[in-house]
């Protein structure tokens, strides 16, 4: 996969809860328990970039009658989970997406390359799409007032992750060029 | 980036475009046609109209050689017939672009606007169509519809305010309405990504203006971008099926075909 400029690469390292298919001896202290082995069903966080590889790789089957499994079976991180699905599909806005992940769409994304889960597509399009509106209004009116325009839609602006944070610069730079002109035509 | 520009025009060049387009003044001097690379002048002969493109038009208003003619669209009774039809009547969509311009031959048949009836022929004269686009449809001239905004209405419309407010009938109400105007189609535009769910990528933007289109251009390619990376994998997923399917469905005629 190939690695953007920016901040994208900081999803990498962001931990998915992962159960551990096999005992692994000497990797007990992951689990806060050095003298013992790993046990095999034990849930551990691993980072992503970890746990993609040792989800979709598959070990030797130890016997021959027996399948090839994984090392290791993924979940859905907690960002992704029904509560924060439930909330959001209640209402998009009244969830500080920056507080479950600073990259939140980064992260649906990468996760939703692992799994085939069509509802939580759907629900961040709506989230997405419904946000954006929001956020260009914002941005329409950020800096218009005396206290920067933030006064309002403070707690709606602190909660926008890394994708959200982009749009809201999009827009903003869009209202203040057409404004700037505005105020410039009767200079020429 | 390597470039520091956004992509696509920015305001301030939109605003440099606008003063391509014709407009219609009354001179108040003499003034002998221009040859330009754009093609000639009309040689002004006060009072009678003449039709300028918009830059020499300002020039001559500042140097208070012309009077300038608004055109009908930017009247008091246009514009609050657009706002009407823009909060009340479709509260969804953009108004309508203005009509392709007809233009009367004298003879009471209604023609296209830049198809010229030759002279020198026989009577019937044969009329030669040419397409016209922006700069050179009489869009901001006396003739223009009234009640359609077109493609440069807003930068028309601040330019004449500040340049020539005395021309304008009514000057601080037709600013307000435009005020209104701006602001009802700027909640439209910003709410018209939330229709981007769906996933289609494709937004309906007939009827928006040029300097609109500037400014929310950033955003919306923002969203649209956004909605496809959020739905890549799944779009990648449909498309293998699709193709499966499709190759199941060829493997199938094929063993037809060898049966039969």
């Amino acid at each position: 996969m190939p690695r953007l400029p920016g901040t994208s690469f900081l999803t990498d390292f962001h931990k998915v809860p992962c159960k551990f298919e096999l005992d692994v001896p000497e990797l007990g202290y992951l689990d806060n328990n050095p003298a013992q082995p790993l046990k095999s069903g034990t849930t551990i966080g691993l980072p992503l970039w970890l746990a993609e590889l040792l989800a979709l790789a598959n070990r030797a089957p130890s016997s021959a009658d027996e399948d090839a499994k994984s090392f290791i079976s993924l979940n859905l991180p907690p960002s992704l989970s029904n509560e924060v699905m439930a909330a959001l599909k209640a209402d998009p806005r009244a969830v500080p997406l920056r507080d479950q992940s600073h990259n939140f769409y980064g992260l649906g994304t990468r996760i939703l390359d692992l799994f085939e889960e069509r509802e939580i597509c759907a629900i961040l399009r709506r989230t997405f799409v419904t946000r954006a509106a929001d956020i260009s209004l914002h941005a329409g009116k950020a800096g218009t007032t005396d206290d920067m325009g933030v006064g309002a839609g403070e707690d709606f602006l602190r909660g926008l992750e890394e994708w959200e944070r982009k749009l809201f610069k999009k827009a903003h730079d869009g209202a203040k060029s057409t404004k700037e002109w505005m105020e410039g035509v009767k200079k020429h | 980036m390597a470039l520091p520009l956004p992509s696509g025009l920015v305001p301030t060049e939109v605003a440099f475009l606008c003063e391509m387009e014709i407009i219609t003044i009354v001179p108040r001097q003499r003034l002998e046609s221009i040859p330009m690379l754009s093609g000639k002048t009309p040689a002004l002969r006060p009072p009678r109209r003449a039709d300028l493109p918009l830059w020499l038009a300002l020039l001559l208003k500042k140097q208070r050689r012309a009077n300038i003619v608004p055109p009908p669209w930017l009247l008091t009774a246009s514009l609050q017939e657009l706002v009407n039809l823009e909060t009340n009547v479709n509260p969804e969509g953009f108004s309508e672009p203005p009509p392709p311009p007809m233009r009367s031959d004298g003879r009471g048949v209604a023609r296209p606007y830049a198809a010229t009836t030759s002279r020198t022929g026989d009577e019937d004269g044969d009329t030669k169509e040419l397409t016209l686009s922006s700069p050179f449809l009489p869009s901001c001239t006396q003739d223009a519809p009234s009640g359609y905004l077109p493609f440069h209405w807003l930068e028309i419309a601040e330019t004449l305010l500040a340049h020539a407010a005395d021309d304008i009938p009514n000057a601080p109400e037709v600013r307000a309405l435009l005020r209104d105007l701006q602001e009802v189609r700027a909640a439209k535009l910003r709410a018209s990504t939330r229709h981007l769910e769906g996933g289609g990528g494709v937004l309906k933007l007939r009827g928006v203006g040029a300097m609109e289109l500037a400014e929310s251009r950033g955003f919306v390619l923002s969203v649209v971008d956004g909605v496809r990376k959020l739905g890549a994998s799944i779009e990648a997923g449909r498309r293998e099926e699709e193709l499966e399917r499709r190759e199941g469905r060829g493997g199938d005629e094929s063993d037809d075909d060898m049966e039969l």
